[in-house]
């Protein structure tokens, strides 16, 4: 008993840490002052200024279309990869194993300044495809690891079975393995979304000028005075995704492991 | 060979392409001189190595890096004994509630360490109210303790993640075998508690230290003048016309010094198994 109280201590002292800075956040969104001074006055007015600052919404609409994309596509090419690896023994696997690996451990400031070397050895401008793709590299990773969680605890004589059983591969393929990895196939796809829609520093390197993203506008803002509106734009923004992650939580219990894998 | 290898070729191309490919220029770019029609050149890598400067900074990121990891793993470890060993009920919960600030902008959240942390913010006046400090002002923005703090705040969640599901996969038969045989839990969690979550740990390591080689935005937000990191020497010379072939040069050494740490490391989890 005295063990769980300790735990359960450790536990909330943990969360209040993790947590201060976004209560911190949430709390200024509503608070009168530009400069988050105290004592604290409520108010609605970022909340307006917001709906009214267009380049603020068309940075998050840029930003949601990105993930969206890489989000899609990562979790194409993971299962693309995986099934893949499911259907063969071929030496190549280990090796793309760590090929697969590789950008996770590699610091994205490193990755994206190499990839604008290459767009200027190119004599290419940086352009939108280049940086989807980027986000695509550096989220690839995670989805494929998530997924491949998956396949790992998965029994492969199932397999057998549905092919002793008359089916052919593409049988087998679409009636077995995918819905067998679908979970792992949108929690990887998740994860994609939010490593995309949050990642500033490939977008930093690799985006055209005179476009911008949700993260680029937020180091702007910071760098040349902070405006209460981000504080507003990210309390909307951790509202609607808490709410889908517990929704998505709530329909498949048991895929929220597949986060952790 | 294998006739559906098309399945594994985009991921394979993209990755090779615009990861390995863009890393082996950045290697060139790093021994070009600069300006048009660039020569080889061993000039970048003698700048680095003869300026005090640069080595200091670098010598200071890998501290900081250092200093990040072991704090993460000291109040990581504990938070995923409890949720793994202590907690049953709501062990789920918490592990939402972990990964839930992961989807707020992390530049948003080292802002918000700026209020929390800045003479006559809020975590002052909280230890204020609870008489832990006196009237003297906090003293930490601007500090590479601010730093520290908020590069803890963004990476120990990944090493609660990997440890967790190390102490999770525990046989819960082996403990009993130890106490059995007379173990006390000290002995008991130093011989098999601690060598049976070591991948974890490892993995955490990893998570944790090598991406804090690469920050340069959190010491710009908090760092102050005292905060300079390596990172952020990078970043700005990739804003000069002529910074390009140095900062491919430091980004190299940074990458090389990477790859030792992380042989080191598989090294050390291959020991064990």
């Amino acid at each position: 008993m005295i063990r769980k109280c300790v735990g359960w201590a450790y536990a909330g002292f943990i969360l209040l840490f993790l947590y201060a800075p976004v209560i911190v956040l949430m709390a200024m969104s509503f608070n009168a002052s530009r400069y988050n001074a105290l004592p604290f006055e409520w108010s609605t007015r970022w909340y307006e200024e917001l709906a009214h600052n267009e380049k603020l919404i068309d940075a998050s609409l840029n930003s949601v279309y990105i993930a969206l994309a890489t989000a899609v596509i990562c979790v194409v090419l993971a299962t693309m990869l995986m099934l893949w690896f499911v259907q063969t023994n071929s030496g190549l696997k280990r090796w793309i194993d760590s090929v697969v690996i590789l950008p996770l451990t590699i610091p994205w400031l490193i990755l994206g300044l190499s990839m604008l070397l290459m767009l200027s050895a190119l004599g290419l401008d940086r352009n939108v495809p280049v940086l989807l793709i980027g986000h695509v590299i550096v989220s690839l990773p995670y989805t494929v690891l998530v997924i491949k969680a998956r396949l790992e605890s998965l029994d492969l004589s199932i397999h057998e079975a549905s092919a002793s059983l008359g089916a052919n591969e593409w049988t087998t393929t679409f009636r077995i393995t995918l819905p067998i990895l679908f979970p792992a196939m949108l929690a990887g796809g998740f994860l994609a979304f939010i490593i995309s829609f949050d990642n500033f520093i490939i977008s930093y390197f690799l985006i055209p000028s005179g476009s911008s993203t949700l993260p680029i506008e937020i180091y702007a803002s910071i760098k040349f005075g902070f405006t209460p509106e981000i504080n507003a734009v990210s309390t909307l923004l951790l509202t609607a995704t808490t709410v889908v992650i517990v929704v998505i939580a709530l329909i498949m219990r048991t895929s929220l492991k597949y986060f952790f894998k | 060979m294998n006739r559906r290898i098309w399945l594994m070729s985009p991921a394979v191309f993209l990755l090779l392409s615009f990861c390995v490919v863009p890393l082996l220029i950045m290697v060139y770019y790093s021994f070009m001189s600069d300006g048009a029609g660039g020569r080889f050149t061993l000039q970048h890598y003698a700048n680095f190595f003869q300026k005090d400067f640069y080595l200091r900074l670098t010598w200071k990121t890998i501290r900081l890096s250092l200093a990040v990891t072991a704090i993460s793993l000291l109040i990581a470890f504990p938070m995923a004994y409890v949720m793994a060993r202590i907690i049953q009920k709501g062990r789920n919960l918490l592990l939402l509630a972990i990964l839930i600030p992961f989807w707020t902008s992390q530049l948003v959240r080292a802002y918000s360490w700026q209020n929390l942390l800045r003479d006559g913010g809020l975590l002052e006046l909280a230890l204020r109210k609870l008489h832990l400090i006196g009237e003297g002002s906090l003293g930490l923005l601007f500090t590479p303790y601010a730093v520290v703090i908020a590069l803890v705040h963004i990476f120990f969640p990944y090493m609660v993640i990997t440890i967790y599901m190390s102490l999770e996969k525990v046989d819960l038969s082996l403990i009993e075998a130890s106490k059995s045989l007379r173990a006390g839990p000290f002995t008991t969690f130093r011989r098999i508690v601690l060598p049976l979550c070591k991948p974890g740990i490892l993995a955490g390591c990893i998570l944790v230290f090598v991406p804090c080689l690469g920050v340069f935005v959190e010491p710009r937000i908090l760092g102050g003048t005292d905060g300079t990191v390596i990172g952020m020497v990078i970043e700005d010379l990739f804003f000069e016309i002529y910074g390009w072939n140095f900062g491919a040069a430091i980004s190299f050494l940074l990458l090389s010094m990477i790859l030792v740490v992380l042989a080191a490391f598989s090294r050390l989890s291959r020991e064990e198994a």
